[in-house]
């Protein structure tokens, strides 16, 4: 068995509020906390809201390795990880998924960039890791193939912040009053990146309008990350005539979020890149179907508490989005998987699996 | 249970396909269609700039020829025609005349610059363009570009205002004073030298590569936005308040009211509106993406809930106002009833 360290620090090269990967690292902190650990958080970026509760870089301590492990965050290419490979203690690395450079780098020339970086970075620091969390088996196995030799999955903390915030009344009321005219709501959540392929769901919306639903209507929520590609879509939308139709809420409120998750009937997702995805386990636990393209983390993330289909083709989508929402025995089934499977998340559980993976490493002979 | 159900779906669209219910070739249009406004958006053609003015010949007009000796003549002739005989005068001065013209078109032309490195990762054409001027262009932008042009007593007032800045929650601790659209973080090391914990955002790479020091990769609405409420002691907001659309100057005087910690104090400085605008009042007042006047600003502010109203002019007839086009408008969020 290692000798307990007295600290276990994060390195992370962003952090700010309403991030996956960024909630993540300071629930770990609580999970290190109660486990006794003294724990900070070193950033090299940080966020507003975030002064005080998380450093500097530059201030992280450089003690012995029997008195301070280094786990360091990892999900883009970022000079933070040299930083980590030089420390002199035990590594640790949890790892968020890179998502591939070619499906970005068109948009987002300079983030191509970091997603090579952060790639060649996981290969090089695979000799000095003592062990890779993933929060996925789907992230695991990247692990592996990058060159990781123990390697376990510890499931991401997800921000249940959204959960229990009752839902924003006045967003409520504007979509029962459009729903009253007909169609059904469909939901997207998910920053405006190209990876997340909002397009592909706008399409499936154009066909769905077209064969069963002539109303139906998308609400797409997430903050404009890529304005090129939020421009697209824009003008995408105006093109097909659906201004309307497809309501850009961009980022929102818990409130706000818990209504669209509360005045939706399905959740559509066709991202051709996710490491996790845990809108999706948002919309399980808000009795949301999910309809999703099964590619990367989803299928792992969803198991059988949605329809998860092998092509994302507009048809396809729209069939299986019309199924959900008038096949009523299959809709209830999928609600009831769904709040299962979101359970198997809750906040609890996965701050016990965290916890469990560095007693493993402190285990090890 | 689920795989079967998707065998069904599969089977029904494959039946939908077959007896025409979709028409031939429509989710090849669709993806034809999205194609053709990616290439249209990733082109930049007709999109809107930061700060243009409306004109036939805008400055981000990127769709000829890829010269950027092309594109510094066409700021030069809009700066002429928008400045007037103020351009000579701002065409003198070293920072500006780097950029051969106003602040607020030089931004315009730094962000078609970015707009023309981000076309020259997918163009042979544009990349030894770029390759061919950069080194030298885009250190004359990085030096440029430095908001604001703060000198003299305006500097003085600036700082006295931002200097005042302290810890509401824990007494004895540095305030906290974000510089939004900080540039290389010269004026952040300033504050910081004055014993503030000052932090900047600004959403320019190639500019904030040039700092050093807290700079958050973010634009000022954006960063704003993402604030926590009472998050700071102290605002200074410059570069950003020179350009904003309709909507947006309200959106920034809500956000950074609402980002203010009790005592706080938020200071912007923003070029003159008839200095940039040559146009007669009515129209000047609906063109987008023009300063506004100070007497507006303290109007904005004020409307949501800031107080200690005050503004710093420059007098352009003294010889120590190194920057008469140039005001400073500050004030404080009031304490509630019960801790006054």
């Amino acid at each position: 068995m290692r000798a307990r360290p007295i600290r276990i620090d994060q390195i992370i090269p962003s952090i700010v509020e309403r991030d996956a990967v960024s909630h993540h690292a300071l629930e770990a902190q609580k999970v290190l906390h109660s486990m006794g650990f003294v724990s900070e958080i070193y950033a090299r970026n940080m966020g507003p809201g975030l002064h005080g509760r998380v450093h500097l870089l530059e201030d992280l301590p450089r003690e012995r390795p029997e008195r301070q492990w280094v786990c360091y965050q990892a999900s883009i290419g970022s000079p933070a990880a040299d930083v980590f490979a030089s420390h002199p203690g035990l590594k640790l690395l949890d790892y968020h998924n890179i998502s591939p450079a070619e499906l970005v780098e068109r948009w987002l020339p300079h983030l191509g960039g970091e997603i090579r970086l952060g790639r060649k970075q996981l290969a090089e620091l695979a000799p000095i890791v003592e062990i890779g969390f993933a929060d996925s088996e789907f992230n695991r196995l990247e692990l592996e193939e990058a060159g990781y030799r123990d390697t376990t999955v510890a499931p991401l903390m997800v921000d249940t912040t959204n959960f229990s915030c009752p839902p924003d009344q006045r967003v409520v009321d504007r979509l029962a009053v459009a729903r009253a005219r007909g169609g059904h709501d469909w939901l997207f959540v998910g920053q405006m990146l190209p990876h997340k392929a909002h397009q592909d769901v706008i399409k499936a919306l154009v066909c769905a309008r077209r064969m069963f639903d002539p109303e139906a209507r998308l609400h797409l929520i997430g903050r404009e990350s890529c304005p090129a590609y939020a421009d697209a879509l824009h003008r995408y939308v105006s093109a097909l005539g659906l201004t309307g139709a497809v309501e850009f809420a961009g980022s929102v409120s818990s409130g706000e979020l818990s209504a669209y998750y509360a005045s939706s009937e399905v959740f559509v997702c066709c991202s051709d890149h996710e490491g996790f995805c845990a809108p999706l386990l948002e919309a399980m636990h808000h009795r949301l179907p999910v309809v999703a393209y099964g590619v990367t983390a989803v299928p792992e993330t969803v198991l059988d508490a949605g329809i998860v289909l092998a092509s994302k083709s507009p048809v396809l989508v729209a069939t299986a989005v019309q199924r959900v929402l008038t096949d009523a025995p299959l809709r209830e089934a999928l609600v009831r998987a769904g709040l299962e499977r979101a359970q198997a998340f809750s906040a609890e559980s996965a701050r016990r699996g965290f916890a469990r993976a560095i007693e493993q490493v402190l285990q090890a002979t | 249970m689920t795989s079967e159900v998707v065998a069904e779906i599969e089977a029904q669209a494959r039946e939908l396909r077959a007896s025409g219910c979709v028409p031939p070739g429509l989710e090849d249009e669709l993806e034809a269609c999205f194609e053709d406004v990616a290439e249209a958006s990733l082109s930049g053609a007709g999109m809107p700039s930061v700060g243009e003015t409306g004109s036939a010949t805008p400055v981000t007009g990127v769709a000829g020829p890829l010269s950027l000796a092309g594109l510094r003549r066409q700021a030069t002739t809009l700066a002429r025609r928008r400045l007037g005989s103020s351009f000579h005068r701002l065409e003198r001065r070293s920072a500006l005349g780097a950029a051969r013209a106003g602040e607020s078109v030089w931004t315009q032309a730094h962000v078609t610059l970015d707009r023309v490195e981000r076309l020259a990762a997918g163009s042979a054409l544009a990349s030894r363009v770029l390759s061919a001027v950069r080194p030298r262009e885009l250190a004359a932008s990085v030096a440029a570009t430095t908001y604001p042009a703060l000198e003299g007593p305006l500097l003085t007032w600036v700082l006295e205002r931002l200097s005042a800045a302290k810890s509401q929650e824990v007494p004895g601790r540095p305030g906290l004073v974000l510089h939004a659209e900080c540039g290389d973080g010269r004026f952040v090391k300033m504050l910081a030298a004055r014993g503030l914990d000052a932090r900047g955002a600004d959403p320019r790479s190639s500019v904030r590569a040039a700092g050093t020091g807290k700079i958050v990769a973010a634009g000022t609405l954006e960063y704003l936005a993402a604030t926590q409420s009472e998050t700071f002691d102290g605002i200074l907001l410059t570069g950003v308040v020179d350009r904003l659309r309709p909507g947006a100057a309200r959106a920034l005087a809500q956000l950074a009211a609402r980002a203010l910690a009790p005592g706080g104090v938020v200071v912007l400085v923003s070029a003159r509106p008839e200095v940039t605008v040559a146009m007669d009042p009515v129209a000047a007042d609906l063109a987008p993406g023009r300063p506004l006047h100070p007497v507006t600003w303290c109007h904005l502010l004020a409307h949501f809930g800031l107080s200690e109203l005050a503004v710093f002019e420059p007098d352009p007839s003294t010889s120590d106002a190194s920057e008469p086009d140039v005001f400073a408008v500050s004030a404080r969020r009031p304490f509630p009833a019960s801790l006054m």
